[in-house]
């Protein structure tokens, strides 16, 4: 239920699996790549790059996190890694709860804690050079 | 100890671009601390130099203090400020 994987997130697949006669509530987070636009650049994909297996057990320690804050009843975490496409998703987390609240919640404490404690990397791959998201170290305004 | 190398180093991210490598191999002795290991690491690659207030370090898989212990045999990596999602 925590994963982290080279392809498309197969997010229809995640929802199902997290359908169940206990729940009433779904919430679903999906982080999909954004074209931000500046200096008449804009960006044309991100890269992700992972460090394994860590990044796979922090995943895990997040949906730990979260059973023990929360009332719910599935959580499932996937990361992509590699190229994402505008648009693409590079995150999904699938929260089920009896209700609604908590399965609120936990999906929004789920991608904050992931941006703290997994040691996943995003590049930002614009049409005049790259940035490094986080450390801001890359070859774009090295004009 | 035979003076090889006897640590292994991951970098990731910002910082394999700065040291242009993402594995390294250094030396240690038995009771060295992670912020030695990383003094020997940045007189060989200077260009990590500046990175040293953001990166956290991690010890055989799992977060690491500066004062925490490296020893032979262990996988220690670099780590920028992380930016998943």
């Amino acid at each position: 239920m925590f994963r982290v994987v080279e392809g498309e997130i197969n997010v229809a697949a995640m929802i199902s699996s997290a359908q169940r006669p206990d729940s009433g509530a779904i919430s679903t987070f999906i982080g999909t790549t954004r074209v931000d636009e500046s200096d008449g650049a804009s960006v044309e994909y991100l890269e992700y790059e992972a460090y394994r297996p860590m990044a796979d057990e922090k995943l895990a320690e997040v949906g730990a996190e979260i059973r023990g804050k929360w009332d719910v009843r599935h959580v499932a975490i996937t990361h992509r890694l590699g190229k994402v496409a505008p648009g693409e998703a590079s995150v999904a987390i699938v929260v089920a709860s009896p209700r609604r609240g908590p399965a609120f919640e936990a999906s929004r404490y789920a991608i904050e804690r992931i941006k703290e404690i997994v040691p996943i990397w995003k590049r930002e791959v614009w049409s005049d050079g790259y940035v490094w998201v986080g450390s801001q170290i890359g070859t774009r305004g090295a004009k | 100890m035979s003076g090889g190398k006897n640590v292994k180093v991951l970098l990731f991210g910002a910082a394999a671009d700065l040291a242009g490598k993402r594995e390294i191999g250094v030396s240690v002795a038995a009771d060295s601390s992670l912020d030695e290991l990383w003094e020997a690491v940045v007189v060989e690659y200077p260009r990590l130099s500046p990175m040293r207030q953001t990166l956290a370090f991690a010890v055989n898989g799992e977060y690491a203090e500066k004062g925490a212990k490296v020893s032979p045999g262990d996988e220690v990596a670099f780590l920028p400020p992380v930016s998943g999602g």
